[in-house]
């Protein structure tokens, strides 16, 4: 019998190990898609302030450390956006917020998708634990005398 | 943990260590290939958004941190010539994959063996 239970304790050991892992490897793809989602809904408010305002327009560009160069709005209906693998096409305004939207759209669905997966794996983490203080209490009231 | 490694036979041992270096190399071999396939699926969305774009759009290739004007029909036989190379790369480590799997299995089946005996006799 106490054979019995210590092999479930040694198997439920393992099985919250990796459980734990994917928790924390599913935490830190949820982490990136937000920074992602973050980064395109910057890029998304810049296009809509940037379509309201006129050619020739004085523009302060952020080059990084708190710092600007002064440039002009040569075009703000010509955005260059990039379609992965290092490529990048120019597109009007509308086409670019398009594009944006739709990312947007995709990544919102992975981090639900993902969030998804990370409450179940947790459930069944705390499941575990449950069970594996369970059988610990049953082991120490069944071999008491034993030294270990 | 490294004491109870060290009552086993010595040959038992060798496998078992054998049986974690597969199993290192095949998860190095898993990581090379879920990268070659990660930017072949970006290859081939930058092909698909190309081919939405007309012949004379401007286009650039980043450098570095730069970005470079580049033309349609350049940057998609970039494109192409990368993902072929790509394709052979994913052929190749699938079947190092293919190898590690079936000879971790040939060691596991083997380790069962070796160990029935020992197992058995415990408690």
């Amino acid at each position: 019998m106490a054979g019995k239970v210590e092999e479930e304790l040694r198997r439920l050991s393992v099985e919250m190990r990796i459980l734990e892992q994917t928790a924390e490897a599913l935490q830190a793809r949820i982490n990136m898609v937000n920074a992602v989602i973050t980064d395109l809904t910057y890029a998304n408010m810049t296009l809509e302030g940037l379509e309201k305002q006129k050619e020739n327009t004085e523009l302060l560009i952020p080059i990084g450390g708190n710092s600007f160069i002064r440039a002009r709005l040569e075009n703000p209906d010509r955005i260059t956006v990039g379609i992965g693998a290092g490529v990048s096409v120019e597109k009007n305004i509308q086409e670019a917020k398009e594009i944006i939207r739709k990312r947007l759209e995709d990544l919102e669905k992975s981090r639900t998708s993902l969030q998804q997966q990370l409450s179940q794996v947790i459930d069944k983490i705390n499941e575990d634990r449950e069970r594996f203080e369970e059988l610990a209490v049953m082991l120490r009231k069944e071999t008491p005398a034993k030294d270990v | 943990m490294s004491e109870d490694l060290a009552k086993l036979p010595p040959q038992v041992q060798e496998r078992l260590l054998r049986l974690q270096q597969l199993q290192q190399t095949l998860q190095s071999v898993l990581a090379q290939k879920q990268q070659v396939e990660l930017e072949l699926t970006e290859i081939e969305q930058a092909l698909s958004e190309l081919q939405k774009v007309s012949d004379d759009a401007v286009i650039y290739k980043s450098i570095g941190s730069l970005l470079v004007r580049t033309d349609k029909a350049k940057v998609t036989a970039d494109l192409n010539e990368r993902k072929e190379l790509l394709n052979m790369r994913a052929t190749v480590l699938g079947k190092q994959e293919e190898r590690l799997r079936s000879q971790m299995k040939e060691l596991q089946a083997k380790l069962q063996q070796d160990l029935a005996p020992i197992s058995g006799t415990q408690p």
